[in-house]
């Protein structure tokens, strides 16, 4: 792997797309032989896996869109990270399909007899059908692809013309853009994971699985760069200044991820209603206790406390460690807000399909976001602020 | 030196300078302090007169309250809390811009933010103050209003430590403490820039002891900003605990409409939301009666007017989320408290909140009205009418039509209520008038720092517009 020092193009893209999507590829038939064993059991790896990497997309459309919107210049280094990983929503869209396939097992308000004989599934119906549930999660994938594609889109025009209309039109597209990926983000979390518990419900929900993706973005980018440093490029240009502005904001959505947390919590277990109360039950009994400690102090107390020092973001071996730490973390928490509502009253157990299924999607995700990466000079070289974020101090 | 400038939208000329018309050191030293050295304006006394009128209307309200009891007001047997929890939210939630400003904004490095914040500041005590009128009156017998307090009394009775009202108790006392202590701590230098003008004894005596013996050596700034960056770190958190604490004074019950998950983070961006508007509010007059139009340009008044566009929708969005869920959970309770809410007997007010809160903004989508110092004005108020109405719709709404239908009743407010608002509105008014005239309203020390002229390469490369 090298790079041209004028282009920033990289010409030799090296095995790490190929290697990842044949490693992908074998993980998903080796998981699609799970699903003719266990059906259950594979539908419901496979959607923690799928949420997970979702989330990547889904935090680096958000970056982007903030960053066009409030015109920030210190994220101009990373910009072409966060686009290549936005850029993943036709993969997305096509692996979500077994979802599709296993919404029999995954969601019991497919049920018709269960909910015929249930009056508020009952009430219910009129959102949560098949129907609707498809035709929503294809709006939400058209729109999140339309505004990544054109943003994407518009970002590499600008590297052939330095022209400062196109910032002024990314500007304009992420406004209503970021109206529009609120509202999906939001109802695609509904969708797709409160509704597992379809009698259980919360208002918060959509802004708790926002900010996990939002972190877990943050840590992709944080490692990739990482890596891309210690194969010696882009040193002078993504500094230690901006990996210190990026801690800042991992740490700040720890807070926020801790602080919607708790307040969902907080509120429930106060008033003590029992039709709220269950979901927190089933997280705590058969022994999934376990698992929420492990939360609350590993994606909570233990970053915190980690990232309070300006040394500690300072320091590359330190945010190496933290980010891969979070996104293992992130994981959990995944794991923990898809797997109870499926296990029965089973304690958790880890099978051997989460594994499979989550190198699998992660095998093309990585392929996929490599692919977008080396296809395009990896900075934004035609945007007039790219000296002056290169030189960002914290 | 950060290179997050602020930018123009068309014009996409970001490095625009903060200050406009190219002033010194002295000039702004001079612009902000005269304010407080000249002599008295007739119009100052003619709006202090009136503003201290109103609040010896609160004063008088609040005699006649403790006289008579709570029986004055409107509240009913459903409707227990009526207007002074809907004040004392609204005015905690005014104070958030200024914690915004002057401490989020501060390790964001805004640098835009330095023409505003004290300001702010000042407003978010104010606004402390006019909060905590509330909690105190509203108990009706306010000689045991110490049982609020957790100290140790004759009676071993001790405050419920479980209970949201005492959490508002510590939330809004820590809230107050540590703004004025960062609002002072940001003050002393300016205090000593004006002692060191004054020309009459008294004057420089007081001012002299207020600034606390600055002298502005190189060790006392080097204190002064750790002082200044470890508040502005204490105050972040405030900015998010202390109205969702308040929000748990609704949250942690099991009223429905009051009773959801998302209130703490709703509340918070309603509260920057209204405190920005009533900012924005307090801005347009005061730059426009002194003269500061230089220091807070319309470029700050723009910043501010994208924050009240983006908080706004953030308020939309929790409306939208509540109503959803509402009718989502399939839960009948739930969803007659918004159907009610929407279309009840309250409609007017429901609607009345929509329309300030969610609509009106909106308008700021446009430059141009953006830049338009008469459409923000009364976009302005409008925000801060309709915010009052949110917390009017919460509170009173879900109140009036609780479980029980043969207790259901219909809110109206007595003259007292009335008069007891407008009053402290007057004192709000009358603690900033005092402020305006006795205080330097812009941070100087802090305003010369981002001017071209202190960038330590300043006039260094021969080209001086680069260091804008």
């Amino acid at each position: 792997m090298s790079i041209d020092k004028t282009t920033y193009m990289i010409s030799d893209k090296g095995s790490l797309g190929r290697n990842a999507m044949i490693v992908g590829a074998l993980f998903l038939v080796i998981s699609a032989a799970g699903w003719f064993m266990d059906s259950p059991q594979f539908f419901s790896s496979y959607l923690v896996a799928y949420i997970f990497w979702l989330t990547f997309a889904l935090g680096g459309l958000f970056f982007t869109l903030v960053n066009h919107l409030f015109g920030s210049q210190w994220n101009i280094v990373m910009r072409r990270f966060t686009e290549a990983t936005m850029y993943s929503f036709p993969l997305l869209a096509v692996l979500f399909i077994p979802i599709l396939f296993g919404m029999h097992d995954l969601y019991h308000w497919t049920h018709e007899d269960v909910v015929a004989n249930d009056a508020i599934l009952t009430a219910k119906a009129g959102y949560l059908n098949v129907t609707f549930f498809t035709i929503r999660a294809a709006v939400y994938f058209t729109i999140w692809f339309f505004i990544s594609r054109t943003l994407y889109n518009l970002s590499l025009k600008q590297d052939k013309n330095p022209d400062d209309k196109i910032i002024l039109r990314m500007k304009q597209i992420s406004a209503p853009g970021m109206i529009l990926y609120a509202l999906t983000s939001t109802f695609a979390a509904f969708d797709w994971l409160m509704s597992l518990e379809p009698h259980w419900f919360s208002t918060i929900y959509g802004l708790y699985v926002f900010a996990g993706s939002f972190l877990a973005v943050l840590c992709f980018v944080i490692l990739f760069g990482l890596n891309l440093r210690k194969k010696g490029y882009l040193t002078d240009i993504f500094t230690v200044e901006h990996y210190h502005d990026l801690a800042k904001l991992v740490f700040s959505f720890i807070v926020f991820w801790g602080y919607m947390s708790f307040s969902q919590y907080f509120l429930i277990w106060y008033a003590n209603i029992p039709e709220e109360t269950i979901w927190y039950l089933v997280r705590w009994e058969n022994g999934w206790y376990v698992i929420s400690l492990i939360i609350i102090f590993g994606h909570f107390v233990f970053p915190f406390l980690g990232l309070l020092l300006r040394a500690a973001k300072r320091s590359f071996a330190w945010l190496k460690f933290l980010a891969i730490w979070i996104l293992v973390m992130h994981y959990i928490d995944m794991f923990w807000l898809i797997k109870p509502a499926l296990s029965h009253g089973n304690g958790p157990h880890f099978n051997w399909m989460d594994f499979t299924t989550l190198i699998g999607i992660g095998g093309l995700f990585i392929w996929n976001f490599w692919n977008n990466f080396t296809s395009n000079p990896i900075l934004p070289i035609g945007e007039r602020r790219l000296e002056a974020s290169s030189k960002f101090k914290v | 030196m950060s290179s997050k400038n602020i930018e123009t939208d068309a014009s996409l000329d970001y490095q625009v300078p903060l200050i406009r018309g190219n002033p010194t050191f002295a000039s702004i030293t001079e612009s902000v302090s005269k304010v407080t050295e000249a002599k008295t304006t007739k119009e100052w006394f003619v709006l202090f007169g009136f503003f201290s009128s109103l609040t010896m209307i609160m004063i008088g309200s609040i005699g006649y309250l403790i006289w008579e009891g709570t029986g004055i007001w409107g509240l009913n047997n459903p409707v227990g809390w009526g207007w002074a929890i809907v004040n004392f939210v609204f005015w905690v939630g005014i104070g958030h811009a200024g914690t915004l400003i002057s401490a989020v904004l501060f390790l964001f490095h805004q640098k835009w933010r330095t023409s505003i914040n004290r300001f702010a500041e000042a407003m978010t005590i104010f606004a402390v103050i006019c909060a905590l009128v509330f909690p105190g009156i509203h108990v009706g017998r306010i000689w045991a209003v110490y049982y609020f307090f957790p100290i140790p009394n004759q009676m071993d009775m001790w405050p419920n430590f479980r209970s949201p009202l005492l959490w508002d108790f510590f939330a809004v006392g820590t809230y107050f403490t540590v703004s004025f202590m960062f609002w002072y701590t940001g003050l002393i230098p300016d205090l000593a820039t004006l002692r060191d003008r004054a020309t009459n004894k008294i004057r420089k005596l007081i001012l002299g002891v207020a600034a606390l013996g600055w002298r502005g050596g190189n060790k006392q700034w080097k204190h002064y900003e750790l002082a200044y960056l470890l508040l502005a770190g204490l105050s972040t958190p405030l900015v998010l605990s202390v109205h969702s604490v308040v929000s748990t004074d609704f949250a942690t019950s099991v009223i429905p409409g009051w009773h959801t998950t998302i209130f703490p983070p709703y509340f918070v961006a309603g509260a920057i939301f209204s405190g920005f508007a009533m900012v924005m509010t307090l801005a347009i007059i005061a730059r426009k009666i002194y003269n500061l139009e230089h220091i807070i340009t319309i470029t700050h008044l723009e910043n501010m007017n994208k924050v009240i566009l983006l908080t706004g929708m953030m308020v939309g969005y929790s409306y939208s989320m509540e109503f959803f869920i509402a009718w989502y959970s399939g839960n009948p309770y739930e969803s007659f408290a918004f159907v009610n809410r929407a279309f009840g007997q309250y409609a007017w007010a429901y609607w009345i909140m929509v329309s300030c809160n969610v609509i009106v903004p909106q308008i700021f989508w446009f430059r141009k009205l953006r830049r338009s110092i008469p459409v923000m004005f009364v976009a302005s108020i409008f925000v801060n009418i309709g915010m009052w109405f949110e917390r009017f719709v919460i509170i009173v709404t879900t109140l009036a039509k609780d479980f029980l239908p043969s207790a259901w009743d219909y809110f109206s407010p007595t003259i007292w209520d009335v008069s007891l608002m407008i009053g402290v509105f007057g004192l709000f008014f009358t603690l900033f008038l005092l402020f305006i005239k006795h205080l330097p309203m812009v941070a100087m020390a802090e305003l010369k720092g981002v001017l071209p002229q202190a960038d330590p390469h300043f006039g260094h490369d021969g080209h001086e517009g680069e260091s804008k």
